[in-house]
């Protein structure tokens, strides 16, 4: 498994390489798309009992 | 720099955003997971690891200033005199834009001659097609294959040797992975 996902982040480099103007649009919906997830989560999160609560400790996780 | 790309993804705009401010006040490098990221890799992070030159507490204060002025907060505190103790301390700290919990910027002084020899030799790189000051690409990859070693750090190292396959200097890496033996193992 580790070696296939290897040989994946070898193709994908290979295609950054070789399409300098073509990679950055496809790389930057994945990357939105993961801070939107994020915040959409947070969202519901919010809107559940102790949502609030439980945000903050997320946050303080972090600090 | 010429910019050939412009789709301008969520963290690329919080580090330009960071980097103009802190341009201002004093020599910075962004480092590891970002540089791989900005060139290409597709991973998540949460964080932008930035380096910045030590300074005095009158000057951290403006840059803190600026920064406060600019929509950013920091996560440990609000006063810019105990962000620098922090800061002096060798510990990191922490800047989102406020209100938004995500993405952050990690924050630290130059610690040692490794990270001075970073600061010194920065470059831009067109490929990511942002105004940012990285550390260079050999720097990263030795740190990332002798030091940090993680498999996500193992595949960035091997995602940067591909796409920056002609700025590849392994004298300079096996010189970086010495250091690193010496002053971080």
């Amino acid at each position: 498994m580790r070696e296939e996902h290897l040989q994946q982040v070898e193709r994908w480099a290979h295609f950054v390489k070789e399409n300098p103007t073509k990679w950055k649009k496809i790389h930057t919906e994945f990357i939105d798309a993961l801070f939107e997830k994020h915040e959409s989560f947070r969202e519901r999160l919010l809107q559940t009992p102790n949502g609030k609560e439980k945000l903050q400790k997320l946050h303080d996780l972090r600090k | 720099m010429q910019r050939q790309i412009k789709d301008r993804n969520i963290l690329d705009k919080f580090c330009e955003d960071f980097c103009t401010i802190v341009e201002k006040h004093c020599k910075y490098i962004v480092v590891s997971g970002f540089l791989a990221i900005a060139s290409g890799r597709t991973r998540g992070t949460e964080d932008i690891d930035m380096i910045i030159e030590k300074l005095s507490l009158e000057k951290f204060k403006e840059l803190f200033s600026d920064l406060i002025n600019h929509n950013f907060v920091c996560m440990q505190s609000s006063s810019a005199e105990e962000v620098y103790d922090y800061l002096k301390d060798n510990t990191s700290v922490r800047f989102t834009w406020k209100e938004k919990d995500l993405p952050e910027m990690e924050v630290k002084f130059a610690k040692d001659m490794l990270d001075e020899y970073q600061l010194k030799n920065r470059i831009k790189l067109e490929l990511t097609g942002l105004n940012v000051w990285f550390s260079n690409v050999n720097v990263n990859i030795a740190f990332k294959e002798e030091l940090l070693k993680s498999p996500k750090d193992l595949e960035d190292a091997k995602h940067l040797r591909i796409v920056y396959a002609e700025q590849i200097n392994e004298e300079e890496i096996k010189m970086i992975k010495q250091l690193i033996k010496r002053f971080r193992l």
